[in-house]
């Protein structure tokens, strides 16, 4: 019945020609899993597609390794391989060795469907990324779970004991997760349940194919560091792969690095960072914003990634790589020993330190000065949107039927009581956890939004006055409307997909500027495309959006916004779907535009990194909003490197650094889960899960102004109050958190899902 | 929150009801040529032009439950208890009770219907499925192919050449009435096979052009389905082969055609108006097309009646079921994470 099968009958191992390289030399002592000559390849029109390149690895027992690479590098085809679960029609060539313990080989490319049936999720489990649709939406957690073990012959009595076991670990009340259905949980509970149910039946190695990408960054810490404790009890083996390099580097033993399809760089998490040697590693730690290297040092990888029918001959960097010469465009680089475990592809590894210089990160983390305030623009006094004390409140009423004015209706407070200003060639980065009303923020500053109470004042005039009134407004809507502009997070479904990129970019024009001139309003948009690099622009203008890589639709819908010459664009997540490299670069083009356009931005962001590098290259501030609340706001450095909120401290500590010693620590926090937004916790709302919460914040709600020194940089936290406050006198909050006493270093975290 | 749903919902159905009773209502009173004047102008015939004016009022408070002399507000309550009471008025073709003559033929409506609906659906179903698992076979060109060529005809069509065929030309099936008049009524096997042999052809001509559809739309549902990660993950947990395809894919794909197969019981019972006219099979329809021909109004509006209220109440137990059958609906709205 089943035509889809994932399993492919090997064939013989697929040796490519003319290279003569070596590249079975990643040994490990004890290997729980070989990896050699591994390749997959998929029949395509164009031509054969090689989405994983003779790929030799090992596994080493009880190790974490990290495997990092861009999307499209191959490496989720590296995680299927090692299951045998290519998907059809790829083709999986190679060896796949599995030793369990003692002398035992498997060989799981050669075994038999039952056999290979009985290896998945006995001894080599998979958690993938999307863990919703990793659900069958329509059976309970409970159905998942009782139906693997049944289907694996496992005492049912017992392995549900081991799954209760799994889920309290992952800090989740297990009776109410079992008879949930899965979109009854939120993403960070979906994906520990699928990571428990992967483990249900107790297996030696664990593939995780990006875990934690959709998840909060706070959330992918806190589950980083569940992992270690997991991996420590069950003995387990971990391959980790992510493209998010910072992410793992503090969590794996080892970390490889693939490009092009291929491992370049393998070494132990300490030597790969500390000492990175082949060209493409250096230039990824720079491109990828983080906290620590200065601002000025981060630079975009230039060019592409190849294309996996046209793999370039020789190396497959040299066309990106500053080091390239005749040798690299013509020969395969085989592994060099940078030391035992440490390899490296490439020719000149011993000269990449030299061309590619980092930063010791740390020491001079970047102040907001020199060269980098160059894109700062002259930020007027007066400001442009300036919004009074803006509620936006939603009412969740499931569908609006006679009988429901008998209701109350719940109400979620998205926005409460925010006041802020966005001036002149200004950028302001909203940062936050999903769900804490950053976006309905944002859409509230540039009137998409309407609030419940309060004013948005766009030069003085009222927004929302002058839409109902239209006629006495001293601005027109019209004119506020085109001031005010957006680009989304998608750059893929915010395009037409039947439209070509010059009628998207045409139909505002047309709209605002009716007598433009046919010929002027085409020059306009080439010598834009032009601008930002998408050249020809002739060529690019006639494309479809599917015809464009995401980096490119998202420079078209950026266009698209500046073409109103608007005063403030939001920027909605706008860099967080581009691929880690490319997000440098697409941010520097906005402040360039920035500076050419005379624009502001509000930009919005659930990663702090991305926050800092934005807001802090053009001087601008950065907001954290926690449950529609603002509660701390100010220059990006000032809260980058002296955070005053505990809210702050957190996001501050859930941003992974490159830096290896710290090992994943337990958060400070004291729960995961964000409290219900329809019903926020009394006075300060993070006192449910703030480490320094006393009697007093359950109470009273602090406010940003009015206390401190007077800067620019507010805080919404009593401990910024003056010593008369009486916070100081009252007591630590500890009433929910009996069990924390007997065991704090981790039975705080019990309460995380209320 | 659900049980306001369902109250909210049982509210809704009941006022469909009486809005469509009220309709019919007005429009038994306003239709130009309605029964006031039919009643006279059959007297007249009768009687010359020496008409009683009380006697046709008589009459066609008999025939409609609605006094003409009254006012308006006392002939609307009348009419609307006597409904209440289940007397729909008499019917002047028949000169009968129109819900004894309902009664008697709703069954068989009913009868030919359901077992429409449960082979229509059983066969798309199944084909759809097999068809999504080999899919771009043979098999799966070839009957998308047909399943598109059959849906494309009308279903009186084809009931037309079946009973024109099969009936007229080769007499291999009966070409009107419910059973044979020479078996006995009763639960007997003789009166059963009699049954299924004349509504044979009704229903061959309902599902022959109903299927393609619901295969079609099943086969892109399992697609769908079978492209989902989860399916992937199963495969990956060692579930057996028919787990998957019952508990996984069929369930999800066959989801999205609840509510139209529910829709549907009601669609069918409009649809057995021209059906049973064309066999000649009393039911519902038929009635109503009688009705219809000799401006029997009150056997008009007593099947038109009973149409309306199968359709509410098909989209009403649809709508009530569903969120039984899939725990993301009747949530609220679901993911608390969309703001």
């Amino acid at each position: 019945m089943s035509k889809t099968d994932d399993t492919q009958t090997p064939t013989t191992a697929g040796t490519r020609t003319g290279t003569g390289t070596d590249r079975t030399s990643i040994r490990v002592d004890d290997p729980i899993m070989e990896i050699r000559n591994a390749s997959v390849t998929f029949d395509m029109e164009r031509g054969e597609s090689r989405v994983l390149d003779d790929v030799s690895l090992d596994i080493e027992r009880d190790e974490i390794l990290g495997i990092v690479g861009e999307s499209g590098s191959g490496k989720s085809m590296f995680a299927s391989a090692l299951l045998d679960a290519v998907v059809n029609p790829g083709i999986l060539s190679g060896e796949v060795t599995y030793r369990p313990r003692g002398d035992a080989e498997v060989d799981v490319l050669g075994l038999s469907p039952e056999e290979l049936r009985e290896l998945r999720w006995e001894e080599i489990s998979m958690v993938f990324q999307g863990a919703q649709s990793s659900f069958n939406p329509t059976i309970t957690i409970r159905a998942h779970f009782e139906e693997t073990i049944e289907a694996h012959n496992y005492n049912m009595e017992q392995a549900m004991a081991h799954a209760r076991e799994l889920l309290s670990d992952l800090y989740m009340d297990p009776d109410r997760v079992l008879d949930s259905y899965p979109h009854e949980l939120s993403g960070g509970m979906q994906q520990r349940t699928l990571i428990a149910l992967s483990l249900v039946l107790e297996p030696n190695v664990l593939v995780m194919d990006e875990p934690t990408a959709a998840l909060d960054l706070l959330m992918q810490r806190s589950i980083l560091s569940l992992l270690e404790d997991l991996q420590e009890k069950y003995d387990l083996s971990i391959v980790f792969i992510t493209h998010d390099l910072p992410l793992v580097a503090g969590l794996a033993d080892r970390l490889a690095v693939m490009y092009a399809f291929e491992f370049v760089e393998v070494g132990p998490a300490g030597d790969l960072i500390g000492n990175p040697t082949h060209p493409y590693t250096r230039s990824l730690l720079k491109a990828v914003p983080n906290l620590d290297t200065p601002l000025a040092e981060m630079r975009p990888i230039d060019g592409m990634a190849p294309d996996p029918v046209d793999v370039p001959q020789g190396c497959s960097y040299h066309p990106r790589c500053p080091l390239a010469d005749e040798t690299c465009r013509a020969e395969d680089p085989a592994y060099h020993s940078v030391s035992p475990d440490h390899q490296s592809a490439c020719f000149h590894w011993e000269d990449s330190a030299e061309a590619i210089p980092l930063s010791t990160g740390g020491d001079e983390r970047g102040g907001g000065d020199g060269e980098m305030r160059a894109f700062a623009g002259n930020q007027s006094d007066e400001p442009v949107v300036s919004l009074e004390n803006v509620d936006v409140h939603f009412d969740q009423v499931a569908d609006g039927g006679l009988l429901s004015v008998f209701q109350e209706p719940d109400t979620v407070h998205a926005v409460d009581d925010i006041s802020l200003d966005v001036y002149e060639n200004d950028v302001v980065t909203l940062v936050g956890e999903s769900g804490c009303g950053k976006t309905t923020l944002g859409k509230a500053v540039i009137g998409a939004q309407r609030p419940t109470d309060g004013t948005v004042a766009y030069r003085g005039q009222d927004i929302w006055e002058a839409k109902d009134s239209r006629r006495g407004a001293d601005i027109p809507y019209e004119h506020i409307r085109r001031s005010l502009q957006m680009i989304h997070q998608d750059p893929g479904s915010s395009l037409n997909p039947n439209r070509k990129v010059q009628a998207s970019l045409e139909a505002p024009l047309k709209r605002w500027e009716p007598d433009m001139d046919p010929d002027d309003r085409q020059e306009r948009i080439l010598s834009l495309l032009e601008y930002v690099g998408m050249s020809p622009p002739g060529d690019y203008a006639q494309r479809y959006p599917h015809q464009l890589s995401g980096g490119e639709k998202q420079r078209v819908a950026l266009i698209r916004a500046l073409l109103m010459n608007p005063d403030v664009i939001l920027a909605d997540e706008a860099v967080s779907a581009l691929d880690v490299s490319l997000r440098v670069e697409v941010m520097d083009l906005m402040l360039e535009l920035q500076d050419l356009f005379d624009t502001s931005y509000v930009f919005i962001s659930h990663n702090l990194s991305n926050a800092r590098y934005f807001s802090g290259k053009a001087g601008g501030r950065i907001g954290v909003m926690y449950l529609g609340e603002l509660v701390e706001i100010g220059p990006a450095e000032q809260i980058i490197n002296d955070p005053q909120h505990p809210y702050t401290k957190v996001l501050r500590w859930s941003t992974a650094d490159l830096d290896i010693e710290e090992t994943v620590e337990d958060p400070p926090l004291r729960g995961i889960d964000i409290p219900d937004p329809v019903d926020p916790p009394s006075g300060c709302r993070f006192h449910t899960r703030c480490p320094e919460a006393r009697e007093a914040c359950t109470r009273e709600q602090p406010t940003l102004g009015g206390h401190g020194d007077g800067t620019e940089h507010e805080t919404a936290c009593f401990r910024e109050y003056d010593e008369s406050h009486e916070y100081w006198d009252s007591e630590p909050v500890v009433e929910d958190d009996a069990d924390a006493t007997a065991d704090d270093e981790s039975g705080s975290w019990g309460h995380a899902n209320e | 929150m659900i049980n306001k749903y369902y109250i909210e919902r049982t509210a809704q159905a009941v006022f469909t009801v009486f809005a469509v009773v009220t309709m019919t209502f007005g429009m038994i009173r306003l239709m130009p040529g309605g029964p006031v004047s039919y009643i006279r102008s059959q007297l007249v015939q009768q009687q010359g032009n020496q008409v009683d004016m009380e006697q046709v009022n008589a009459l066609v408070e008999v025939y409609t439950n609605v006094a003409p002399d009254d006012p308006l507000y006392v002939q609307y309550l009348e009419y609307m208890t006597s409904l209440l009471q289940g007397d729909l008025g008499v019917s002047m073709f028949y000169n009968d009770p129109v819900t004894m003559i309902l009664a008697s033929a709703a069954p068989w409506t009913v009868f030919v219907m359901s077992i429409s609906l449960v082979l229509t659906f059983g066969l798309g179903i199944t084909l759809g499925a097999v068809m999504a698992y080999i899919e771009g076979s043979r098999f799966d060109v070839s009957t998308t192919l047909v399943s598109i060529f059959l849906n494309s005809i009308p279903y009186y069509v084809m009931a037309i050449v079946l009973v024109y065929i099969l009936g007229y030309q080769f007499n291999w099936f009966p070409t009107g009435g419910r059973v044979s008049s020479e078996v006995a009524t009763g639960m007997n096997l003789a009166f059963l096979q009699s049954a299924f042999y004349h509504a044979a052809l009704p229903i061959a001509s309902l599902v022959i052009t109903g299927f393609g559809i619901q295969a079609l739309a099943m086969r892109g549902n399992s697609i769908r389905v079978l492209g989902e990660d989860y399916i992937r993950v199963a495969r990956l947990r060692g579930l057996a082969p028919h787990d998957i395809a019952l508990r996984y894919v069929g369930r999800n794909a066959i989801l999205p055609m609840y509510t139209g197969m529910m829709i549907a019981i009601g669609f069918m019972f409009g649809g057995s108006v021209i059906l049973e006219e064309i066999f000649a099979y009393p039911g519902i329809g038929y009635y109503m097309f009688r009705g219809i021909m000799a401006r029997d109004y009150p056997l008009m509006m007593g099947a038109f009646l009973i149409i309306t209220i199968a359709v509410v109440v098909g989209i009403y137990v649809a709508d009530l079921t569903y969120g039984k059958l899939d725990p993301r609906a009747g949530s609220g709205g679901g993911n608390r994470e969309a703001y």
